[in-house]
């Protein structure tokens, strides 16, 4: 489904763009917080939830881009925030503001309309950068609420079918 | 549409973008009586005050992520209440993991839809819900 190309949802997309611009502001205070400190996890692990909101509502309207970062920004969050390891942690941090940064300007570009200012933000360089400091998380088991991989529609209805609903 | 399309809904969920989108798509496939909470601790007193007026929810859908009280807890708070063990509760994921499926299907959790749908997605698990 993308509703972004439906002239009908446009108010939906605003909508979208107008709370996602608090919830940044949101993300910056966790991480403004954690540049002071950055021993405070729980700020990562909210981080980790307000920007899966983002990418939740994201995926809806058919904003992929910002949901890939929005899906990188979640995982590096929670797993970040189990670890003690300081110097990188505050790398962690430096990423994940400029990944708002980022994110802002992928917002306006969609409240915009503006698909060439989309393409000229080199979102795929920062994707890289995001996926590469997410791999440093690997040993981490869990990436979310969740302990594993994730399922997709049909293999949740599938294992629904097999605990018989 | 084969369910009453007066059936009392409620959509919990902490986006109200993602709350707009998913009355829309109620709407669409026929419903026109839906609630909206933008929390699991939001929602309970609404699902509380509604069967203290005699008009309990028919149909609740909800996302699993929230911040005060989430999808899961609201489950287990709605199956422990009496009267409502077996009301339809579908659960809202933008990422589902299958050992949190499981437990969801253990609190009693009727299905699961991930994150995008289409209003036809929505359907489909509803009549699926509902035995039609």
């Amino acid at each position: 489904m993308n509703m972004f190309d439906d002239p009908s949802m446009r108010e939906i997309v605003i909508d979208f763009c107008d709370e996602s611009d608090k919830l940044f502001d949101q993300l910056e205070n966790h991480l403004n917080i954690l540049e002071q400190n950055p021993r405070s996890s729980s700020d990562l692990e909210k981080f980790g939830q307000i920007i899966d909101r983002i990418m939740g509502a994201a995926k809806s309207i058919g904003a992929h881009e910002i949901a890939k970062f929005c899906e990188l920004g979640k995982l590096i969050g929670y797993k970040s925030s189990q670890i003690s390891d300081i110097p990188l942690i505050e790398v962690v941090v430096g990423v994940l503001f400029d990944s708002v940064l980022m994110l802002r300007k992928m917002n306006q570009a969609l409240r915009d309309g503006n698909d060439k200012c989309m393409n000229k933000l080199n979102t795929k360089v920062f994707v890289t950068r995001l996926t590469w400091l997410s791999e440093k998380f690997k040993e981490i088991e869990r990436s979310s609420c969740a302990i594993g991989g994730n399922l997709n529609q049909n293999s949740i209805d599938d294992l629904m079918k097999s605990l018989g609903l | 549409m084969g369910l009453k399309a007066d059936m009392k809904i409620l959509v919990v969920d902490d986006m109200s973008t993602m709350r707009k989108i998913i009355k829309n798509m109620l709407t669409q496939v026929g419903f026109t009586n839906i609630s909206e909470a933008d929390d699991g601790a939001t929602a309970w007193p609404l699902i509380e005050g509604a069967i203290k007026e005699g008009k309990p929810f028919e149909f609740i859908l909800s996302d699993w992520n929230m911040p005060q009280l989430n999808g899961l807890e609201l489950l287990k708070k709605v199956r422990a209440t009496p009267g409502m063990e077996k009301l339809p509760f579908l659960m809202i994921t933008a990422e589902a993991e299958q050992g949190n499926v499981v437990i969801a299907v253990k609190a009693g959790v009727s299905n699961f839809i991930v994150k995008p749908f289409s209003a036809q997605v929505l359907k489909e698990k509803i009549d699926k819900i509902f035995g039609k």
